[in-house]
């Protein structure tokens, strides 16, 4: 599925927050967004998720739908957003609920989605007594339960520490070695971008206006290898160079309102 | 208005200046006041006490009596038994005798009667029980008659009328509903067939069409309504004082009675000598217009003398009713010999 | 401390160099399940002795024994049964009929802007109104029976309910509605999964609070004529002035309390053993 974003403007009343976005997400293109905090990342991502009503532009999808879709435009959550009442599976059957499928295809489902990230033995834990971790793990596992077309991830990791941020990568990657999902994917951490994006969009701080679009030229599963570093360097340092200038201003705006 | 009152106020102070004359050489010569308080309701029923203090007639006893006002007749026995004051007015009630039985309080004088040709209690029906047959007060038998409180006056009012026509309270439903506003919603509401009401309501009531009157109390049933009381240990430790405050009190009390309860040939009241002052004095004290407390205006005896009977006809009927404990004597519940037989 | 600090003082063979001083400690919360229960024998037995040595007045201040013997004879006599009977009934209905109308309320109003902006304004008028007030009022729209009692109890519970649940509703996490919106859950799937679990912590907090505003109440509901009822007893000591059964009656309202806290801290423990 594509995404396509024309002359996307948005304002919270008089805060303007995104300006004159022009934006296209291939098929099966994993665009990773960065830019200071309050340029308007999750905003952007909320309207591509129809969450949010944009004020002027457009954004549409176009494209096939894998099979058994039942939510093409699928959202990954920083803070999980699991409903703590829920175990572990009721957790992915909830989205479910509302579908009309056989006992057995929704029992598939949720066990083929707890079988790929691990959870076999934790589906009926509580999510209060898993480790962040695990909790973004459920949240993956529900997104892939409703075979979606197409992934917005915001700060999908940011909760997490360091050491589970990598694992967490590394199922990402099989994710996307497996089913080749677009995904608009919102990070301010460089090496998230550099490990998963394929292209990587940098916003100015706010109102929101894309800086730059830089596409990483290695393939995802190549970057491991030392040949690629030299090539992850310099994007790298033009990536840092952008976000600090944006950063540093940001922080000054901050300071002075 | 106004004007009625301003002219009161002019006749109760020339009356406080001509006492203050001699009050003031009796007082230079006398000891020190001492000091005593009194508990009292607000009701006309309380009306001597007003005037003994008003008249200067506890000061000439060389007593210096403060009149503390209650707001419910349970509290000041309560107050008397607490020490909070000395002696208490109210009507007799079976928390009464209960604090007599623990030997906390205890009856030295007479306060008001129900008495034939005064109308204190109003036997009322609704409108649709009137119709339906109840038109005396010998018809109540069978019927659902609002009181305030289990043990109160009007618990023991019905008691009196059972007996006389020859049935028992548990030939009525009594139903309690604690204070008057609650028992004139049930009988307005028509949720009760009759009502025993204060004057004031009752003709309040009668005024609005909400019932009819079948009945005086008083002329029903006379009884010993209420009493002057004090606590045992007072009788015994303060004797002196008691007897000035008794000596005080039938002073005002003879009074009283001279001035609203005289009674010509024909049986009706008349006025007595100082009708008007005094009816000033009880109207001050208690907050209300002097129309309403002339229509209200109980029967005292001028010598103090308790209906002794009946009194220990209350006992008796509080003790068959299960609200009195079975083991007090009704005679140990009032000591008569400062203000004698 | 600056001493054992003092060059001067020279380490032993043993220990070379000082141990180090415990500092921490205290500052924390420790359970004392028999703590209570000694406190109130304590309590109690003061109380009794006071009593036995003539100390207090067994007017104003009956002694325990003679409360529990007031008690005893409530349960030999049966009177004790047939008056909890009479409130419990008048609780629960009054409480059950308040709550099913304070939640449907509070839902309303946490949910639909419009039914706030009017509900609002409407309950901070009445929440204050002391329904004791009320009651020759409830008597001429209700009557004596019953209903009057039911509605005193009712009307009592109904305002905190619909606080307690609106303000609950509100306090359920915007983050899982934004979630639920995203995966197409339908409107009454998300108030049925989301919104009415989420609230409940806060719905079941309120029940607390509305349970002993039943129970205060139903001595007020049993001063409208009622025959039996703990309210009605405790009145009716009050006004004969046996102090001894007033407070038996008095006890026995502090026990159901008890008795009603720990049944919904059990159903909170159930209910909400997920957080
Ligand atoms: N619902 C809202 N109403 C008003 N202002 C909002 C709202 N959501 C976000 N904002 C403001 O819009 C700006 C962008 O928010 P957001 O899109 O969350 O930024 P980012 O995800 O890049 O940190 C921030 O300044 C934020 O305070
Ligand atoms: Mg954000």
């Amino acid at each position: 599925m594509r995404l396509l974003v024309s002359d996307l403007t948005h304002r919270y009343d008089d805060l303007t927050v995104l300006d004159g976005i022009d934006l296209t997400l291939a098929e099966g293109e994993i665009l990773a967004v960065i830019g200071p905090s309050g340029c308007g990342k999750s905003t952007l991502l909320g309207i591509a998720g129809g969450i949010v009503a944009p004020t002027s532009g457009s954004i549409r999808v176009e494209g096939e739908v894998p099979d058994g879709c039942l939510n093409p435009i699928t959202f990954i959550f920083q803070d999980f957003a699991l409903l703590p009442w829920r175990t572990v599976e009721d957790n992915i059957a909830l989205v479910l609920e509302h579908h009309k499928l056989s006992a057995a295809e929704r029992r598939e489902r949720v066990d083929s989605g707890l079988r790929r990230m691990g959870l076999s033995e934790f589906r009926n834990a509580l999510p209060k007594q898993l480790s962040g971790g695990m909790r973004q793990r459920v949240g993956i596992a529900r997104a892939l339960a409703v075979r979606p077309a197409m992934l917005l991830l915001d700060e999908p990791l940011s909760a997490l520490d360091a050491q589970t941020r990598e694992l967490l990568m590394d199922d990402f990657l099989e994710l996307w070695r497996r089913e080749k999902t677009t995904a608009l994917y919102v990070t301010h951490n460089l090496d998230e971008a550099l490990r998963l994006a394929d292209r990587v969009c940098v916003l100015s701080r706010r109102p929101g206006r894309i800086r730059e679009l830089v596409t990483i030229e290695v393939p995802r599963e190549r970057r491991q290898e030392p040949s690629a570093q030299a090539h992850l360097a310099e994007v790298r340092g033009r990536l840092w160079h952008l976000m600090k200038a944006e950063a540093q201003m940001a922080d000054r705006e901050i300071a002075r309102a | 208005m106004t004007l009625a009152r301003l002219t009161r106020r002019a006749l109760i102070a020339t009356a406080g200046a001509a006492f203050a004359a001699g009050t003031l050489m009796s007082a230079a010569l006398a000891q020190p006041l001492e000091k005593a308080t009194v508990g009292a309701l607000a009701l006309s029923s309380s009306g001597p006490i007003f005037i003994a203090k008003a008249k200067g007639y506890f000061e000439k006893e060389g007593l210096d009596v403060d009149v503390k006002m209650f707001t419910s007749a349970q509290q000041v026995p309560v107050a008397v038994a607490s020490g909070d004051v000395d002696f208490g007015v109210t009507g007799l009630t079976a928390g009464f005798y209960n604090l007599a039985s623990k030997g906390a309080v205890t009856i030295i004088a007479a306060q008001s009667r129900d008495e034939p040709g005064f109308p204190l209690s109003a036997y009322m029906a609704t409108n649709a029980a009137y119709d339906a047959g109840l038109k005396t007060p010998a018809d109540l038998k069978g019927k659902r008659i609002a009181i305030t409180t289990v043990g109160s006056t009007f618990h023991y009012m019905i008691g009196l009328l059972a007996h006389k026509h020859g049935f028992t309270v548990k030939d009525v439903t009594m139903v309690p509903l604690q204070d008057v506003p609650k028992m004139v919603a049930a009988f307005k509401g028509g949720q009760v067939d009759a009502i025993i009401a204060p004057s004031t309501v009752s003709r309040q009531l009668a005024s609005d069409g909400a019932g009819k009157i079948l009945g005086w109390v008083g002329d029903e049933t006379p009884w010993q309504l209420g009493a002057l009381f004090t606590a045992p240990k007072t009788m015994k430790d303060r004797r002196p004082l008691v007897e000035k405050f008794v000596r005080a009190y039938k002073t005002a009390l003879a009074e009283y009675h001279a001035a609203f309860n005289g009674k010509d040939a024909s049986g009706a009241l008349v006025k007595g000598p100082g009708y008007d002052e005094l009816l000033g004095i009880i109207a001050d004290a208690t907050k209300q217009k002097p129309e309403i407390v002339a229509a209200g205006l109980p029967y005292v005896d001028p010598q103090a003398r308790l209906l002794v009977d009946d009194v220990v006809n209350q006992v008796k009927f509080w003790q068959s009713e299960g609200q009195v404990d079975k083991s007090l004597d009704p005679k140990s519940v009032m000591d008569l010999s400062v203000a004698g037989e | 401390m600056p001493d054992s600090l003092n060059p001067t003082v020279t380490p032993t063979a043993s220990t070379a160099g000082q141990p180090v001083r415990f500092r921490g400690g205290g500052f924390t919360v420790k359970r004392h399940p028999w703590a209570a229960l000694g406190a109130f024998a304590v309590l109690i037995g003061l109380w009794e002795g006071a009593s036995r040595l003539g100390l207090a007045s067994p007017l104003f201040l009956p002694p325990p024994s003679a409360v529990a013997h007031a008690l005893a004879g409530m349960v030999t006599d049966g009177s004790l049964w047939l008056n909890l009977k009479a409130s419990l009934a008048r609780i629960a209905v009054g409480w059950v009929m308040g709550t099913a109308g304070g939640m449907l309320v509070g839902f309303a109003m946490g949910i639909f802007s419009t039914a706030r902006a009017v509900g609002v304004p409407l309950v901070s008028a009445f929440f204050p109104i002391p329904k004791i007030a009320l009651l020759p009022l409830f008597i001429l729209w209700f009557g004596i029976g019953e209903p009057s009692k039911f509605a005193t109890i009712g009307f009592g519970v109904f305002f905190p309910t619909v606080i307690a649940t609106y303000s609950a509703i509100d306090q359920v996490p915007r983050n899982l509605i934004r979630m639920a919106q995203s995966f197409g859950l339908p409107w009454g799937s998300i108030l049925r999964s989301i919104v009415l679990p989420g609230a409940l912590p806060g719905i079941l907090a309120g029940f607390r609070i509305t349970a002993s505003i039943a129970l205060i109440l139903v001595v007020a509901a049993e001063m409208i004529g009622a025959e039996y009822g703990i309210g009605a007893f405790v009145l009716m000591a009050g006004n004969l002035m046996q102090t001894d059964t007033l407070l038996a009656g008095v006890l026995v309202l502090s026990l159901l309390g008890l008795a009603i806290g720990t049944v919904l801290s059990q159903l909170e423990r159930r209910l909400l053993n997920w957080r």
